[in-house]
């Protein structure tokens, strides 16, 4: 177990000290998230039929945003796992005598640290456009982990569906489908009330709704009833998600 | 007789429509350099990531030093460093890195670490770029610190796939330099694969020729070579090769190798002895030979013998723009 947490840390500082090294891809990841807030958030901001409880609009998408960014970044963690593969890249950590858990445990933790480093990229943006973010100690750990859990589980996710479909451009295309969906399908940009019926049903069966939500609650309106049935249930995803991406990686080598 | 280091008995491994590896044996022998030869798709990477426990085998058996590469994989990881053909490196952080990122995947802990990839850096030399980003390096550093990096666990065999592909003349001899000194000064045994006879024959101690997924012949170079069964004799004449060939065959002694457009070669167990015979029996039945020359047999006169054919008639070639295609993606990324 030690030895899983150790050989984990070191995949993940790898991903880091890439990080550090190249921070354009920081950079690059934060242009949308911006442009989302300036551009839709003030134009749908001026409509004020929407319901929001009295919450002013960019407030209200703001942590929609900051989920929406971490998802984009998460789920591209297969894409990138299968272009280290084709390049043998992979080969590396497959090779050495760590836990096959490690490897998909590493790359998970990686997502939800660069998640974390949107998220205070967000922040700051939101700050600066004038978002009122509650700002208690206890709150702001609340939503750290919420990110780092969220990262890990679509991170996590993505590993998965990596190893179920093994080409660059199949896992490409399934990112591609899924992620609008999950985005659009969920609570992130508006209420759930002002969606049609059967967009309602699916929006309560996608996790982002959740994640949106918890993030909303910490962030925004202080309301923390939801909070413990989001945890749990992002904390149980990513726990089957690492098991099975771990049990597909295995059957990769002897 | 020192202990084996991998000991493979009947190795196969076949994907949907084809035998990669078809049933091998062959033992490598601790501290010498081993190497297998053979042309594109003959079997070598296949081998090689069953030996490092990257694939299993479909059946047979490998041992790395006692351990078993299915029964054991961790014990067989850590006793290997492996290079492999397409380059691994992380090439958008530093060599030092590099080098760091290893030792602790294989556990290196502590000041040992620190000393290890000091000089690790000092044997590759490369200590003043230790700090660039790969993605720096030219081709030769980079193959050079990708042997680095397989070598900071201090495994007991480093297995090599087509390490100098690639490499220009000067950068091949700096990486069989590194080679010979870690096997004469650090006791290493070393299993490599090469599609080039030169790097086979000067490089290694003892080479397996490998064919379709069969290994044909094994031996050391100057064994292989002298199965080959004498001097190889090349004649050229404006007349029908094969009308040559033809009365040559009946000749005692005399074998027939290949014949070319306009030349033919023969293998006979002395040239000195030999030649004045050909020519004479040659010029008897009225066939004018232009020129004459002997030479001792190389290992592509070996590779014909068994696999019967040349190595490279049995190429698909494009591997130099393989390899430049994914340095140049490497650069690309990140
Ligand atoms: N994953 C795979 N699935 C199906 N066929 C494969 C796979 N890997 C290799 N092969 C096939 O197995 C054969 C042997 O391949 P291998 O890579 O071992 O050859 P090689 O001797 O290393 O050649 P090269 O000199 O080109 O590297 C080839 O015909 C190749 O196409
Ligand atoms: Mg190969």
């Amino acid at each position: 177990m030690l030895a899983l947490f150790e050989k984990s840390a070191v995949v993940l500082e790898l991903e880091l000290r890439k990080m550090m090294h190249d921070q354009s891809d920081i950079i690059i990841r934060t242009i949308q998230p911006v442009l989302w807030l300036t551009i839709f958030g003030s134009v749908f901001g001026q409509l004020r039929q929407v319901p929001l409880s009295g919450v002013p609009y960019l407030a209200y998408m703001t942590p929609g945003v900051l989920a929406q960014s971490v998802l984009f970044m998460a789920i591209f963690t297969g894409v990138s796992l299968v272009w280290e593969r084709d390049l043998g890249q992979l080969d590396r950590l497959l090779c050495a005598p760590i836990p096959r858990t490690a490897i998909v445990l590493g790359k998970a933790l990686t997502g939800g640290v660069k998640g974390l480093f949107q998220a205070g990229i967000i922040f700051a943006i939101a700050l600066v456009m004038g978002v009122s973010i509650i700002f208690n100690p206890l709150y702001m750990a609340a939503v750290i982990a919420v990110v780092l859990l969220f990262g890990i589980c679509f991170s996590s996710l993505s590993i998965f569906v990596m190893t179920l479909l093994k080409t660059r451009e199949r896992v490409m295309g399934i990112v591609q489908l899924i992620t609008m969906p999950l985005f659009f399908a969920s609570n992130a940009l508006y209420p759930i009330e002002l969606m049609p019926r059967w967009l309602q049903a699916i929006s309560f069966a996608n996790p982002m709704t959740y994640v949106v939500a918890a993030l909303r609650a910490l962030m925004i309106t202080g309301d923390l009833s939801g909070l413990p049935t989001d945890l749990a249930g992002m904390g149980l995803a990513t726990v089957i998600f690492v098991v099975l991406a771990s049990a597909a990686f295995r059957k990769i080598g002897a | 007789m020192p202990e084996a280091a991998v000991v493979t008995v009947n190795l196969a491994k076949h994907y949907k429509y084809l035998k990669a590896v078809d049933g091998i044996s062959f033992e490598v022998e601790e501290n010498e350099i081993f190497g297998f030869l053979g042309p594109n798709g003959a079997g070598k990477t296949t081998t090689i990531k069953c030996i490092t426990t990257l694939t299993r085998p479909s059946s047979g058996k490998i041992e790395v030093f006692g351990a078993n590469v299915v029964q054991n994989p961790d014990k067989v990881r850590q006793s290997i460093g492996y290079v492999p053909q397409s380059l691994s490196l992380v090439n958008d952080v530093s060599g030092y890195e590099n080098l760091l990122f290893s030792a602790k995947l294989y556990g290196v802990q502590g000041s040992v670490r620190k000393e290890r990839i000091e000089r690790m850096l000092e044997l590759l030399g490369m200590k003043d770029r230790a700090n660039d980003v790969v993605r720096k390096y030219s081709g030769g550093m980079m193959r050079r610190l990708e042997i680095g990096t397989a070598l900071v666990h201090q495994p007991r065999l480093l297995v090599l796939d087509e390490p100098t592909i690639g490499l220009d003349p000067q950068g091949r001899r700096v990486v069989w330099e590194l080679l010979r000194r870690l096997v004469k000064e650090f006791g290493i045994t070393v299993f490599l694969t090469t599609h080039d006879m030169s790097e086979a024959d000067e490089l290694c101690q003892r080479i397996a020729i490998i064919n379709h997924g069969k290994i044909v012949a094994i031996g050391t170079p100057a064994e292989l070579k002298h199965g080959v069964g004498g001097d190889i004799v090349v004649l050229e004449t404006k007349q029908n090769p094969e009308t040559a060939a033809k009365i040559l065959e009946k000749e005692q002694g005399i074998q027939i190798s290949t014949v070319g457009e306009n030349s033919l070669s023969v293998i006979v167990e002395s040239a000195e002895r030999y030649v004045p015979a050909i020519i004479g029996s040659l010029s008897s039945n009225r066939i004018q030979v232009e020129a004459i020359f002997a030479q001792k047999p190389t290992l592509d006169d070996v590779f014909l013998k068994y696999a019967g054919s040349r190595m490279e008639a049995e190429e698909v070639g494009g591997d130099w723009r393989q390899i430049k295609q994914v340095r140049r993606a490497f650069r690309k990324m990140g």
